[in-house]
């Protein structure tokens, strides 16, 4: 990027605006693990300074939530410098053997779906096994996250497969695709079915390609750029056909809504990426623009609204699911304290992160259960893994739900008991 | 040595009588006759209107006073800026006159006479410091004459400003042992339309400071009396219908009325007279202190306690176990059992202070906290 | 020595406390006043008061310079640290110590930031009235040092006059109090000494009741100069608004590019005009205002529906310092006050430098007490343009001196303005305030170098007395 990355580092004005909204800034309190300190980093590497260690401890240290840029009122596209500067850190940053494995793993296994699922049975017993000494500990960092996920799912044999094509009820109004995910697919697929069903009850024709696979939001939010356009190649053919495209997690809309920009060099690519970008849509950002039509019936509940990083900062989509929400006679919307600042889920983050990511989860638990409210919603399957993993900590055993779940309920007149809401109030303490 | 004139018993500063008492008409002539004081190593006591002269303790010595009512004059009024300077000697009541022609006014109470200067330097305020704060606060800029005898100064003539370190407060409540006070820059608020006070009977008054504190009503001051009276100031253009709100809030045995209760603004009577400096919840504990009266500004826990010459060691002993008190003037013969500042922090900042303004302790010695 | 005091503040405060990577260092070497910098030689991140005095102890007895930190969002470089120094950085003193809503007041660490005392106490239906644009991130502490003020400082003051007490670690490294008992208004003096006279470490502040009312007006104006008189004709109503900030044309296309606020396009200037308190009084005031402002030549007045409707109209005037980065790639960001009567005046001289020299000037003041804030832009890729903005920007300062105005509102001296200070005061006046400095801080090692542009020699003044005869009672 050269003079681009020049330019865009001198845009920074170290007014400092980003430090308040920064997670780790707020953990550690540091300069240099805030986005001004880390762009500052970064001007000290384009300057010429080797990319020392300590540098690439501060890069891998950022969440990649993007608050800094909401926050920012000169305009630093900080997600382009730090994809770049990602990038850079695994070009030339060596990491230990350890690290290496760690890293290897988790981009083996999150982004293909059929390997998760592979993996959801023997996890339970892995730690009888005799794995080899390099992936145990690999596998006892990734087991708490595969765990809780194992937690919030139901049992395998409930999970439906949905159809290639869900038909419109009631008067087709649109047709669209819809992205299943990676560990929204195999960890959370009543998901998929209730935006599915929310889609048809609402009057859309929606459309499943078989084909389609990892949209590849994680590697592109690692600094794995290669890997990230060979996902996203397979995601926009996929796709070409629909009007537009519904995507129902947080962290993969904001990556197809970048493939524009990750495809850009490439002739015969940077047309599609563009077009498939402009179409692409989160779940309560398309229905917002549809406007209401099917029935809401009444769901008696409060329900603390968290938003996901990649939602509300990478997408700027923050209204649209509160509307939705507030839109469900009988439903009480709350707010979370410090809205901004991410709940240390962030992709990958947790896996390589832990001990940051925990503490960020407690944070933010404390905040949820701050608001006494007797539902978690959250659009991103990683948001509600970290926060009911902290939940839990906490001694609450929390009900989480997807808007869109929300949204199946009301429309299909079932009350909030679906929802794992008890009708108590409040995130109580587990039994 | 001095264009002194005729010293009387008159001019004695709680007993210390002074070889010479000058009266310069000019801020050269002030720096003049500090200069020779300086030269001729004289201690020198500043005086006004002698309004609060008796407070505090009595200098260790006194060679001059520096009386400064001939520097009386307004030297820039900027109605347009809200901004005025004078000169130290000019009487708060006439400067209030002359602000008035234009619906203007320095948001300061005084129960006495007292010039612009012994207001600063003994940092006095009255009921409305609830809503203006007190001289510190209304201060921007200052012009003193220095132990040496050169004038300087801090601040400016603007409402804004950090431009180096802001002395003015240094000064303010300083009683003449930092500088001779000679000029005065102030920040000031247009007239109220409306002037409304709200006065209760003697039930529950700490519930009643309360609700108003907590009120959105926003009185320019809250003041109590020792029998527990409560009573407000609401000031504005809407004063009248806010006055009615606040009799509402307090219910049975409060009433709306154009003028002050008689004891407002003025000290409790008595020999002895303390200040506390607290919090508002300490009413309450100040009420059941026995042989004192207390009266004070309730929201912004000031107090005032009038007591008698032998109740006073007790009293001050009771109060000095959970607050800062200040024997504001008692019975010279009571100085020495009395310790009339108390104790504070950073007593030692302030004696360096003081050595680095009066290195040789020649400015009211003895007045202040500490001897200093 | 630095690298020996590393080793002492490891073992008294921990490792992940003291930051010694030259790299790390480095991101410390400026706060929001990039154009000075200075890599400090050792960072240290206390946690208590106690640590603070062990860092500043230490510091002494070694003879190294200190520098406390907050956030780093000062405009004047008071923070910028000392290469052979160590910078104190107080971000990780941050807990809400007290609430206490009945005598109004809460008790704070200095690294609490500025916004989060008004989060804190608003469930109890109060604020904390100082609120400096970047009162988001700054610090408390940072507040203390540099007397912070914001929009509001027109009705409510500054946080001189809204902090009660601060505990402090003295030059010397003693804890004590300020503002907590009889005697000499130190904490006065303290407030606003750009951290030359010690280290905050506790601050008691006052809370303000949040009123009942509140109603804001943007009002656009063909001409800074009708804008102007329509502040002066409110201030002359008697009215005291609880803002009233004024932002020109290029102020306003920087901030609509940055935040999309929606003020008028076509406004040479926009007024935003708040007023708070009781419903009754806001209600006929207001009015008054609005009427003010038409006969003044307002030709569009929208006043915000409601608490969102309001944070849009200040978030423009809010990010305009750091929005300004979208319409020039560098930009100096001056500070001065002048008479309120002298806008007019002054604007027209600025236009007229701006004019003569080629360089753009964005407007964005504090309309209602006369403290300008232009926004003098330049290239940095050109060559030379960098010190034609300076000369501009100088040469505002002295316009504001020339009509009896003040080099700084709020955004200190710091190091940036120390050669500007002797054109405000005399030789006297400053060797005055030093002698403050001097009291506390013998050695001169607190934040030297900042504020005054020569230090006085704390030894000048023989001591005839120490002490006083009486002292010894305490």
């Amino acid at each position: 990027m050269g003079d681009d990355l020049g330019k865009l580092l001198g845009d920074c004005v170290h007014c400092g605006f980003c430090l308040p909204t920064c997670p780790t800034y707020v953990l550690w309190g540091e300069e240099m693990d805030s986005p001004r300190g880390r762009i500052h980093l970064m001007q000290q590497h384009h300057d010429g300074t080797p990319l020392t260690p300590e540098m690439a401890g501060h890069f891998d240290a950022c969440l990649g939530c993007l608050a800094c840029v909401t926050s920012c009122p000169s305009g630093v596209q900080y997600d382009k410098l730090i994809e770049s500067t990602r990038e850079e850190v695994e070009r030339v940053h060596p990491r230990t053997r350890a690290e290496q494995a760690l890293r290897e793993t988790v981009f083996a296994l999150f982004p293909y779906p059929a390997r998760l699922r592979a993996l959801r049975g023997p996890l339970r017993l892995y730690q009888g096994s005799g794995l080899s000494r390099l992936l145990r500990p690999v596998l006892e960092r990734l087991s708490p996250s595969l765990a809780a996920m194992e937690r919030l799912t139901p049992p395998l044999g409930r999970a439906y497969r949905l159809p290639e094509r869900v038909p419109a009820r009631g008067g087709r109004r649109a047709t669209v695709g819809m992205l299943t995910g990676c560990v929204q697919r195999e960890f959370f697929p009543q998901v998929n079915s209730a935006t599915a069903r929310v889609l048809a009850l609402e009057g859309c024709d929606v459309l499943i390609p078989k084909g389609q696979g990892c949209c590849g939001a994680l590697s592109l939010h690692s600094g794995r750029a290669e890997e990230a356009k060979a996902f996203a190649r397979a995601t926009i053919v996929a796709f070409e056909s629909a009007d537009a495209v519904v995507v129902n997690s947080a962290g993969c809309g904001s990556a197809m809504k970048d493939y524009a920009a990750l495809l850009a060099d490439e002739p015969e690519w940077a047309g599609r990426a563009e077009a498939l970008s402009a179409k692409t849509k989160d779940f309560s950002e398309f229905l917002a623009a549809l406007g209401p039509r099917a029935e809401r019936h009444p769901l008696e509940l409060t329900a603390a609204y968290h938003d996901a990083c990649h939602l509300a900062h990478g997408q700027g989509v923050r209204a649209q699911p509160r509307s939705l929400l507030a839109g469900i006679p009988g439903l009480e919307l709350r707010e979370i304290a410090d809205p901004d600042v991410c709940c240390g889920s962030a992709g990958t983050y947790n896996l390589f992160q832990p001990e940051a990511a925990g503490e960020l989860g407690d944070r933010k638990a404390a905040n949820v259960a701050a608001t006494g409210a007797s539902l978690l919603v959250a659009a991103n399957p990683g948001c509600t893994l970290q926060i009911a993993t902290a939940l839990r900590r906490r001694g609450h055993e929390p009900a989480v739900a997807h808007p869109a779940q929300v949204l199946d309920a009301s429309l299909r007149g079932l009350g909030p008991g679906v929802l794992g809401v008890s009708g108590e109030g409040g995130p109580g303490p587990s039994r | 040595m001095f264009d002194s004139r005729p010293v009387t018993d008159e001019d004695a500063v709680l007993g210390v009588r002074p070889r010479y008492v000058v009266e310069p008409s000019t801020v050269a002539e002030a720096a003049a006759v500090m200069r020779v004081a300086h030269e001729e190593g004289l201690t020198v006591v500043p005086r006004g209107n002698g309004t609060r002269v008796h407070w505090g303790a009595a200098p260790r010595a006194c060679d001059v006073v520096i009386d400064t009512r001939k520097l009386d004059r307004v030297v820039e009024h900027a109605a347009g800026d809200l901004v005025v300077t004078v000169e130290a000697g000019l009487p708060v009541r006439s400067l209030q006159d002359v602000l008035r022609t234009t619906g203007q006014q320095l948001a300061l109470d005084s129960p006495f006479p007292s010039t612009v200067g012994g207001l600063v330097a003994t940092a006095a305020a009255g009921p409305r410091r609830l809503l203006y704060g007190t001289a510190r606060d209304l201060l921007i800029g200052i012009t003193v004459v220095r132990a040496d005898g050169t004038i300087v100064k801090s601040g400016g003539k603007v409402v804004k400003n950090v431009a180096g370190y802001d002395l003015g407060k240094l000064y303010t409540g300083s009683f003449g042992t930092l500088g001779l006070i000679v000029k005065a820059s102030f920040r000031l608020h247009p007239l109220p339309e409306q002037q409304m006070y709200v006065a209760t009977d003697g039930r529950d008054p700490a519930r009643r400071v309360r609700a108003l504190l907590h009120s959105h009503l926003v009185p320019s001051a809250i003041e109590v009396d020792g029998d527990g009276t409560v009573a407000a100031l609401f000031e504005g253009t809407a004063a009248r219908s806010r006055a009615e709100e606040a009799v509402a809030l307090l219910g049975a045995g409060a009433t709306a009325a154009g003028a002050p209760p008689a004891w407002w603004g003025r000290y409790p009577d008595g020999d002895v007279l303390l200040e506390v400096q607290g919090k508002p919840t300490d009413l309450t504990g100040l009420l059941t202190v026995r042989d004192a009266w207390l009266r004070g500004s309730a929201g912004s826990g000031v107090w005032f306690l009038g007591t008698s010459a032998e109740a006073a060691p007790r009293v001050v002993a009771k109060l000095r176990e959970h607050l800062p008190t200040v024997v504001r003037h008692a019975p010279l013969e009571l100085h020495e059992t009395l310790d009339l500042w108390g104790p504070t922090p950073a007593l030692s900042l302030m004696r360096r202070v003081k050595d680095q303004f009066d290195p040789d302790h020649r400015l009211s010695p003895g007045r202040f906290i500490g001897g200093i | 020595m630095l690298r020996r005091l590393a080793e002492r503040f490891r073992d008294r405060l921990g490792p992940e406390s003291v930051i010694d990577d030259p790299v790390r260092l480095r991101t410390y070497e400026c706060d929001g006043l990039t154009y000075h910098r200075a890599s400090p030689g050792l960072v240290v991140l206390p946690g208590s008061a106690e640590e603070v005095a062990f860092v500043v102890r230490e510091c002494v007895e070694a003879g190294v310079p200190y520098v406390a930190r907050g956030s780093g969002t000062g405009l004047s470089g008071g923070a910028l640290p000392r290469t052979d120094g160590v910078l104190v950085v107080t971000s990780r003193m941050r807990r809400i110590l007290e609430v206490d809503p009945d005598n109004q007041r809460a008790v704070v660490e200095p690294g609490v930031i500025n916004l989060d005392v008004s989060k804190a106490v608003r469930p109890h239906g109060y604020y904390y009235a100082p609120d400096p644009s970047s009162q988001q991130i700054c610090s408390i502490g940072g507040n203390v040092a540099e007397n912070s003020g914001g929009a509001h400082c027109l009705k409510y003051g500054f946080t001189a006059n809204h902090v009660l007490a601060c505990e402090i670690v003295t030059p010397e490294g003693e804890i004590t109090t300020l503002g907590d008992g009889p005697g000499y208004d130190l904490l006065g003096a303290f407030i606003g000494a750009e951290g030359t006279l010690g280290i905050t470490t506790k601050i008691t502040v006052r809370l303000t009741r949040i009123p009942q009312a509140v109603e804001t007006l943007l009002a656009a104006f063909p001409s800074v100069e009708t804008a102007g008189a329509a502040v002066s004709a409110i201030i002359g109503a008697g009215i005291v608004p609880a803002a009233v900030e004024m932002m020109d044309a290029l102020a306003i296309e920087a901030a609509e590019a940055a935040v999309a606020c929606g003020y008028p396009a076509d406004a040479a200037a926009v007024l935003i005009v708040e007023l708070d308190g009781p419903e009754t009084e806001v209600a006929s005031q207001f009015a008054r205002v609005r009427l003010l402002c038409e006969e003044a030549g307002a030709f569009e007045q929208r006043v915000a529906r409601d608490d969102a409707d309001r944070a849009l109209i200040w978030k423009g005037r809010r990010s305009a310092f750091a929005a300004v980065g979208r319409i020039s790639p560098a930009y100096i960001v001056q500070d001065g006050v002048i008479p309120r009567t002298a806008l007019p005046e002054v604007l027209a001289d600025i236009d007229r430098l701006s004019r003569e020299s080629g360089v753009r000037v964005a407007n964005v003041f504090h309309a209602g007490d006369g403290n300008l804030h232009p926004l003098v832009l330049f290239d940095d890729a050109e060559e030379g343009a960098g010190e034609r903005a300076e000369l501009v920007s100088g040469a505002i300062l002295d316009l504001c001196i020339a009509h009896g105005g003040s080099i700084t509102g709020e955004h200190g001296v710091g190091v940036d303005k120390a050669r500007y200070l002797p054109r405000m005061f005399t030789e006297a006046d400053l060797d005055t305030m030093q002698m403050v400095r001097c009291a506390f801080d013998p050695p001169n090692l607190c934040n030297p170098g900042k504020v005054f542009p020569t230090p006085r020699l704390c030894g000048e003044i023989p001591r005839v007395r120490k002490g006083s005869p009486d002292g010894e009672l305490f």
